[in-house]
């Protein structure tokens, strides 16, 4: 049923390892200046290498690359692959909605077949299932004439498979057998191999795996600080980069978004230079001036409250104003406008999701009663507001509302339409679908500060009616 | 087109078949279940009674409903077709008793339910429709008598396979007999007794009529009487091992097939061992069927628990550990990966990582040895066990001695 290798695959490791860069050199020298474009994989490109080996010889039947995101994975396999010019396909499971889709590609790129407005976007075969797939791909590669040669089949966020078709993955890693061709499948995935076991039996030939671990944090500046600006020096770029760093690698280590935002910080970071008021070695001059900036940059940019491009806006006309509250990050924007009974129901229910029922009458009751002392013995119970929002009947939002508006309502059908406009626009939610018309339950699912701003324009104190905040 | 080539089929006998030439080879050819006999022994009874039912009703020229159930393997079908070929040879011998038309339907061999209108109308007129337009054609034939003199016997095999929702197909089948001009006979055969009144609706059951006939399984004389049947006239079994294989079969099930194939097994073991100097020719005996039994009625399972490797065998023992400790019959992957580890730490082994220990589990749960529940919920994943708890503590037990 199942083979391993792991013979084989410690072979190949130990291999990898003992030869690293000898290895990737003895392959064909268009591949050089390859190798030398992808920083910092040398290892897994050797140990991807001699997997590979030359064309002609039969190879490993699936492969299985992971990492997190942004650790090269793409980059390494595409362009090994293209660089040596070999037959493959690279396909991309998320634009697959259906397996057809995926087989179709896939089969389409192996003949070297390209949908364009001349065929009218048609694919060369219409394959439905796999039993056609592997029938079709036998053909197709006699077709192309490369039956001598190893067909690669990437297969990227191949995590998506497993909610494909049953057969789809067992298949894929059986596909050399299955078609008795020399056809090595690609996986790249993020997430680990035993999250695919579980998923379906194991009678399927385990893939070779190999890890593309991160980027520490001096790959992570050797890489960035290769694609140093013109007109500056690459050690003061690097400078430049470091000191990003030291701001953001706590909070991100991945590649894309430091990258990102190098880019989008390094025209403040030239300021002082451009103006004169600094050179490039006064170091301890310019990070005095970008770092409030960066710190600034890492609540509003890396969040995406501020986009990019306004950020670059003010930072371009940042001269002539000042404000940095110029730019309303958009989480402060929660500012809703609503109709007058709206913001009451809304109060009211939120409320009712956050305090427990039993203290209504403490709270809203005209004549409330003498409170007893008993808060000293009371038990320690756990906030409400971390235990999130309760549900809630209709009546009991009903009286809360007539208990907290002071004039007189009707409870007109323009009221209680109000209600089910609130739960269209998700500030209310409605729970349990079973009666609608009969007792309604709801949760209320704003947050504090927006209720809060919410009362502040009707003037009314939230605060003083919440449980957790009174005892 | 290519679409020949994705037709499955059998590849071609290159050679004639071999004429057997030894005893046992004779003796395995007529232990062949496919090898029918003329006449089936131990049911004459069963003969009788459908013979003169299907006799009467085509004398009369009336129609009318047979039920036939039985467990598997009790010679259902066997007889069903057997008291056709007779009446089949008496009309031919006979002037004087009407021609009929014999139709066979089988339910497994049908795509889909409704198909079987398609295939009585075939084999009725020869004609072809859809499946709606077969049970109109049908309705107007077995209404009208026009241009049809024959009776028509309509043999239904694997009846509970043509149910449907809305039961269509069935009520058909049994609404048709009624009809004053159809002169049709239905022998509807399906496994279990208690069919009609468990899946078929009140008007269908009614139409069906109490024409009913239950096959017994098999008793180890009768058992004993068809193997010895098969074989007369031929110096191969001892009469001991006929009846071991006879008493062994009609305790589980009373399955003919099922004593015939072990009989053909034991044979074929017979031939294998070499025989010895005193005995004058191979003659099967109780060891041979004794090996033949232990090899059809032994659970494998045992078997692929002895020969797991040592971490599978662990993690079984891991299984039983955690159960007996929590008492529940179900335990979590997590849970049961620290016993795992525990027990390695135990017995001095270098314990084992997450993704090693949920290769491990996936591969006893490929062979049926435990259950996982769909979903792929990893740690949290419910883990029971497919044998119990008693076989893998002696399968285990065994193994480490």
């Amino acid at each position: 049923m199942t083979r391993q290798f792991p013979q084989k695959c410690n072979d190949i490791a130990t291999r990898a390892e003992e030869f690293k860069m000898e290895d990737v050199s003895l392959v064909a020298s268009d591949t050089e200046d390859v190798t030398s474009r992808i920083l910092c994989r040398e290892k897994q490109m050797a140990m991807l290498y001699s997997l590979m080996g030359e064309p002609s010889q039969p190879t490993c039947p699936s492969v299985f690359i992971y990492g997190h995101g942004a650790t090269g994975k793409t980059l390494v396999v595409s362009t090994l692959l293209k660089a040596a010019s070999l037959p493959h396909a690279f396909v991309n499971c998320i634009e697959c909605q259906t397996s057809r889709q995926l087989l179709d590609s896939i089969l389409d790129q192996v003949a070297n077949h390209k949908p364009h407005p001349e065929n009218n976007y048609s694919s060369l075969n219409r394959c439905e299932n796999m039993n056609t797939f592997v029938r079709l791909l036998k053909k197709t590669i006699e077709e192309r004439g490369i039956e001598n040669q190893t067909v690669y089949i990437v297969l990227d966020k191949a995590e998506r498979l497993r909610n494909m078709d049953g057969n789809l993955l067992p298949a894929f890693l059986n596909l050399s057998q299955l078609s008795g061709c020399n056809v090595c499948v690609f996986l790249l995935s993020q997430i680990v191999w035993e999250k695919f076991l579980f998923g379906f039996g194991s009678n399927h030939f385990e893939p070779f795996i190999i890890h593309f671990p991160d980027y520490t944090k001096s790959e992570l500046l050797e890489i960035i600080a290769s694609d140093c600006p013109k007109g500056y020096s690459a050690e003061f770029y690097s400078s430049y980069v470091n000191l990003l760093m030291s701001i953001f690698y706590m909070v991100c280590r991945d590649l894309n978004e430091i990258r990102h935002l190098a880019q989008l910080n390094f025209p403040k970071y030239v300021e002082p230079i451009t103006k004169g008021e600094a050179s490039e070695k006064d170091s301890h001059k310019l990070w005095r001036h970008i770092e409030p900036h960066l710190k600034k940059a890492l609540q509003t940019v890396y969040l995406r409250e501020v986009t990019s491009e306004q950020w670059e806006k003010y930072q371009r006309d940042e001269i002539s104003q000042t404000g940095q509250s110029s730019i309303l990050p958009s989480s402060s924007r929660t500012q809703i406008e609503l109709p007058f009974y709206s913001k009451y129901l809304l109060i009211a229910a939120y409320l009712a999701s956050y305090n427990p029922a039993r203290y209504d009458r403490r709270f809203f009751s005209k004549n409330s009663g003498k409170v007893k002392k008993s808060a000293v013995n009371r038990k320690k119970e756990t906030s409400h507001q971390l235990l999130g929002p309760r549900a809630f009947p209709l009546d009991r939002l009903m009286a809360i509302f007539y208990s907290i508006v002071d004039s007189r309502v009707a409870p007109t059908a323009n009221i209680f339409s109000q209600i089910s406009s609130l739960v269209t626009l998700q500030l209310l939610a409605q729970v349990g679908h079973e009666d609608q018309l009969d007792t309604p339950k709801y949760k209320c699912t704003v947050s504090l500060e927006f209720i809060r701003s919410i009362a502040r324009t009707v003037s009314f104190d939230v605060i003083r009616y919440l449980y957790d905040f009174v005892k | 087109t290519p679409r020949k080539d994705i037709v499955p089929h059998i590849t071609e006998r290159r050679t004639p078949c071999k004429t057997p030439a030894k005893v046992l080879e004779h003796a395995r050819a007529r232990l062949h279940v496919s090898a029918v006999p003329d006449s089936l022994p131990c049911r004459e009874h069963e003969f009788d009674d459908i013979y003169t039912f299907v006799r009467s009703k085509i004398l009369d020229g009336t129609g009318g409903c047979m039920y036939i159930s039985g467990v598997p393997g009790t010679g259902k079908t066997a007889t069903v077709t057997e008291v056709m070929s007779f009446l089949r040879k008496e009309v031919e011998e006979d002037e004087d008793f009407p021609e009929f038309t014999l139709v066979e339907i089988n339910g497994m061999k049908l795509t889909e339910p409704h198909q079987a209108f398609v295939q009585i109308l075939k084999n009725l007129t020869g004609q072809k429709a859809t499946a709606e337009h077969a049970s109109q054609l049908l309705e107007k034939y077995f209404t009208s008598a026009a241009g049809r003199k024959q009776p028509i016997v309509l043999l239904v095999d694997e009846l509970d396979l043509l149910w449907t929702r809305k039961q269509g197909v069935l009520y058909s089948i049994f609404d048709w007999p009624s009809r004053p001009k159809a002169r049709l006979i239905v022998l509807a055969i399906a496994n279990t007794m208690d069919l009609p009144e468990r899946i078929m609706m009140n008007r269908i059951s009614s139409r069906l009529g109490l024409t009913r006939m239950t096959f017994q399984p098999y008793t180890f004389k009768q058992l004993q009487s068809i193997v010895q049947s098969r074989l007369e006239g031929l110096q191969a079994f001892e009469p001991d091992a006929i009846q071991l294989a006879a008493r062994k079969v009609a305790a589980v099930s009373g399955d003919a097939r099922r004593a015939l194939d072990i009989c053909r097994r034991a044979t074929e073991l017979a031939e294998t061992t070499k025989p010895t100097g005193k005995s004058k020719g191979p003659l099967v005996g109780m060891k041979h069927v004794d090996a033949a039994l232990t090899e059809m009625f032994s659970s494998p399972k045992i078997v692929a628990m002895r020969q797991a490797s040592r971490h599978e065998q662990i993690f079984l023992r891991a299984i039983a550990t955690e159960f007996k400790m929590s008492g529940l019959e179900e335990g979590s992957f997590e849970k049961v990966l620290i016993q795992h580890i525990s027990i390695c730490r135990l017995e001095g082994l270098h314990p084992p990582v997450v993704s090693e220990v949920a290769a491990v589990c996936s591969r006893l749960a490929s062979c049926r040895l435990i259950l996982l529940e769909s979903g792929t919920n990893e740690l949290k994943q419910r883990i029971r066990l497919n044998v119990s708890q008693d076989d893998v503590t002696y399968a285990l037990r065994d193994h480490s001695e």
